[in-house]
């Protein structure tokens, strides 16, 4: 990988490369340039996700047209593919070097709260909702049992915003979390329950790539990928649209008649 | 896990995080709390003690211990002393007696010492709902009281633990920023340590401990205190009384300010001292776990300013002591030849985890869990502490008790956090809460502007109407100037520690004329 | 395009939350949590999350004042610092060191938190020093 990263950036395939680089024994997200190629030697795969694509983002709104080459799992591939769908990122501009996700079972390996479920607490067996569970796992309970549990789940929230901060389809310059209009802002914690949640989730069908960044970055451990999977899977069931899965398929032509980005008139 | 005195989600949101884990995990939670905070949802046992009754609330518990024999014995035997003296004075506290002080019903008393003292260990966790009252000293010490008394000491998730305020108050008070110790609390008044200090520094130091902050501000009132030069504080906002603060501050003949932003002190200033934020030097944090972790350079210092460090030499060097340091690891290792708990740390050995003190040498792996064997200053000893009132109780005059502190969006005076965009969108300006009941009984509608006033002046300040907060209880954030909450508090403070009680006043609150 | 992330801590409460400053050209940008860090394992609070906000906020202060006839006045660091130890030298010389006190911070690091107490007991010559731990 070493090689043929220093070969892209050595032949002007790529102006950039966001893989990882250790420092002082933590993987640390890292950019590496033609200026720096010596770094390259130190370029690693990493066992902590951190959202690259949400930097090469970050990048290409300052530098349009710069050719970005990243490190990239399944879920990365999946984010790409939304973020050109959304024109967030031009793909003619993105390169990757595919890695394995996460193969191997040992928690040095991964971090991703699929490979590597957390045994769930005694206390939260039995009033919450498993971090790793399926959508069918908890439609066993009854529905107003589910409801006393994701309003345990919710009440825990701090309001950090973390679940769409660190979100890598989270894009939106305006976000409606932040709408005082639709939720309360300031005061108590916990915030407005459920419904701080269930704006985010609403905005999540057909965005939703389950990557479950947000839910390692929830401080109180809400299982937020659930809520945003159970979200994704009405948008699959009802329009057949699986996202991410591909760069072809778009929520503006689901429906069959290509919209574009551009606001109808009323 | 006892959580008293502490809103941890809005303040200390990653202490908060590992206190839900572990009651997920199936650790059991205390939570006493004036306001019903976040914390109280997921108690197994949460009460609303009355402002201030810390102490008999914890000698209610200590009484019903001791009466079930919960306590430690064989570990009060061996490491601690005066544990009779101390239960001569629990013994009055009757959960009748204590249910009339504190508010708290016998049932939840006697629910909260079982649960404290038969699931070991038990850690304690407060803070400045217990410290920033005129007891604070007696709150902290009836703490430790009960936490040696059920042998949760020196234990493992265990211990006393004070989540400190500010990212650096740790270090701030280990590097010697305090006027009666040098770094690591080596005694100015101490022959060995004076001299030790004076021979590295090349100076002959004063033995005489100097005034604390509260000090200072009486001997500017009284003209013996003509300098006062503040570095990254703002006390015209976190001083008790801004009308007695302001009144010392004209009697100044220099005020020098470094910091960051024009804060409501520096605009007083003769002379304004432009600093860096975190972003822009190197240097070194002691979080509340005591460990010592390295910040680096991310930009260069904004306009003119420059780092702190870069600032202090240069004042040195024109003062007539020359100082030369190249870099803040060049302090570091000054500071640790000098300073046995962090001795054995360098920069590289730090790393990004960080090492907890004490760190006597190079080889020593961090302390992260203090009086393991023994207590620090050999035997653990009890204090028999009696109840003592606020030094303001609620009457016909003032009939609320109001109460101050912080909400999860903003931080200490406001500086920092108004000055951040998502901080500021998230809460905009002050708030008073004031519970449905009273919110009805004086026909206050949500966000409507009032008057609250205490006998140090007034305020008006929109109403928040919650239920977080108890009939006849008031509860202000203090981040916001212009409701700022020091023209109301007491400045009143407690004799040893000198902490003014920011906690526990009376006030009034009526319609806006 | 340079693009960095500089490991750091976050300066608002006690936790002492592991954070990355990401820069972009010079120009600080935003704020990640350390995944792999012993304190916060990848989470923040939202205060942590717009840490780079306070830095970046045009309420900085970009120059050192002085006051001139009753106005704070832009003044060069190396001028006001100059009238700084004048006046506090001058104050020294008439009432004596113990007239002066200095506040630390709980805000700036170690280091500078050394350096202050150290200029309080051997430059200016008195054990004046406090902050603000008590309020």
């Amino acid at each position: 990988m070493q090689e043929k990263v220093k070969e892209w950036l050595e032949q002007g395939r790529v102006d950039i490369f966001l893989g990882y680089k250790m420092v002082e024994g933590h993987p640390l997200p890292h950019s590496f340039t033609k200026d720096n190629i010596d770094e390259v030697k130190d370029l690693v795969t990493s066992s902590a996700r951190y959202s690259l694509e949400k930097i090469a983002t970050k990048i290409a709104a300052q530098k349009p047209d710069i050719k970005i080459g990243l490190i990239a799992r399944d879920c990365n591939e999946r984010a790409l593919n939304v973020l050109h769908i959304w024109k967030q990122l031009n793909s003619d501009n993105i390169e990757t070097i595919n890695v394995n996700c996460c193969p191997s079972r040992i928690k040095e390996h991964a971090d991703c709260s699929y490979l590597e479920p957390e045994k769930p607490g005694a206390y939260k067996k039995t009033v919450g909702i498993e971090n790793n569970a399926d959508v069918e796992d908890i439609e066993k309970f009854s529905q107003e049992e589910l409801f006393k549990r994701w309003m345990y789940e919710l009440q825990k929230c701090i309001k950090c915003y973390g679940c769409r901060d660190i979100c890598p389809v989270c894009f939106c310059k305006e976000c409606t979390m932040d709408s005082p209009e639709l939720v309360a802002t300031g005061g108590d914690l916990p915030p407005e329950v459920p419904i701080f949640h269930l704006v985010r989730a609403v905005h999540m069908g057909g965005r939703c790539i389950d990557c479950g960044l947000c839910e390692d970055a929830c401080p109180v451990d809400i299982p937020l990928r659930m809520l945003y999977r159970k979200v994704n899977g009405i948008v699959a069931d009802v329009f057949d649209y699986k996202t991410g899965v591909s760069a072809d398929q778009s929520p503006f032509n689901i429906l069959g008649e290509k919209v574009t980005l551009q606001p109808k008139p009323i | 896990m006892f959580v008293i005195g502490s809103n941890t989600t809005a303040c200390h949101p990653l202490v908060a995080r590992r206190i839900i884990r572990a009651k997920e995990k199936g650790a059991k939670l205390i939570v006493a709390d004036p306001r019903n905070i976040q914390l109280s949802l997921f108690a197994d046992v949460s009460v609303n003690q009355r402002l201030g009754s810390d102490v008999a609330l914890l000698n209610g518990m200590m009484h019903i211990i001791i009466k079930n024999g919960w306590h430690a014995e064989e570990f009060i035997a061996q490491r601690c002393e005066d544990f009779d003296e101390m239960k001569a004075v629990i013994e009055a506290y009757t959960p009748k007696k204590v249910e009339a002080i504190t508010e708290v019903s016998t049932q939840d008393l006697e629910k909260m010492a079982e649960l404290y003292a038969t699931n070991s260990p038990a850690g304690l966790f407060y803070a400045m709902g217990i410290t920033q009252h005129t007891t604070g000293v007696d709150n902290v010490k009836s703490c430790c009281n009960i936490a040696m008394l059920c042998g949760n000491m020196g234990v493992r998730s265990g211990g006393v633990n004070p989540l400190r305020g500010q990212n650096n108050v740790q270090g701030a008070c280990d590097m010697g920023g305090l006027p009666n110790v040098f770094t690591a609390y080596q005694p100015v008044t101490d022959p060995a340590a004076n001299e030790k200090f004076s021979k590295a520094w090349g100076k002959k130091l004063s033995d005489k401990a100097g005034l604390t902050i509260t000090d200072m501000v009486a001997a500017m009132d009284d003209g013996k205190l003509k300098a006062l030069f503040v570095i990254g504080e703002n006390p015209r906002l976190s001083d008790p009384d801004l009308h007695h603060f302001d009144h010392a501050l004209k009697k100044l003949e220099l005020l020098v300010v470094q910091d960051i932003y024009m804060t409501e002190t520096a605009r007083e200033a003769d002379i304004v001292l432009a600093g860096t934020t975190v972003a822009e030097k190197d240097g070194t944090f002691t979080n509340s776990e005591r460990r010592c972790m390295k910040v680096n350079k991310a930009i260069e210092p904004v306009g003119e300013s420059l780092s702190d460090w870069e600032i202090l030499c240069k004042l040195s060097t024109a003062m007539g002591y020359e100082m030369s340091y190249n870099s803040p690891e060049e302090i570091f290792n000054e500071m640790t030849s000098l300073t046995p708990s962090y001795a054995g740390m360098t920069y590289e050995r730090l790393g990004i985890n960080g090492i907890p003190w004490p760190c006597p040498n190079t080889e020593h792996p961090g302390t992260p869990c203090l009086h393991k064997d023994r207590f620090t200053r050999g035997k653990g000893k009890f204090h028999a502490i009696e109840y003592l009132d606020p030094a303001e109780m609620p009457d016909d005059d003032y009939p609320f008790f109001l109460s101050t502190g912080r909400m999860f969006a903003h931080f200490h005076t406001g500086t920092m956090t108004r000055a951040s965009q998502h901080l500021h969108d998230e809460q905009k300006t002050g708030y008073v809460q004031v519970c449905p009941e009273d919110a009805e009984k004086l026909s206050f509608k949500d966000g409507e502007i009032v008057k609250l006033s205490t006998r140090r002046g007034e305020i008006e300040v929109p109403v928040k109407i919650s239920g977080m907060v108890k009939p006849g209880v008031l509860f202000l954030p203090f981040h916001f100037a212009e409701n700022a909450a020091n023209m109301l508090t007491n400045s009143a403070f407690d004799p040893i520690a000198k902490i003014p009680e920011f906690k526990v006043c009376a006030a009034k609150i009526e319609k806006a004329a | 395009m340079d693009y960095k992330n500089i490991p750091s801590v976050c300066s608002y409460c006690g936790c002492g939350c592991g954070v990355l400053f990401q820069v972009m050209d010079g120009r600080l940008t935003g704020t990640l949590p350390l995944k792999t860090h012993p304190v916060n394992e990848g989470r923040l609070c939202i205060k942590g999350w717009n840490l780079h906000e306070h830095a970046t906020s045009d309420r900085r202060l970009t120059s050192s004042m002085i006051k001139k006839d009753g106005q704070l006045q832009g003044a060069s660091l190396d001028e006001a610092v100059k009238t700084t130890a004048e006046r506090l030298k001058g104050i020294i010389d008439q009432y004596g060191p113990d007239s002066v006190g200095v506040l630390a911070s709980a805000k700036v690091t170690n280091e500078e938190n050394y350096l202050i107490q150290k200029i309080t007991r051997a430059v200016i010559g008195t054990n004046n020093v406090d902050h603000c731990a008590r309020l």
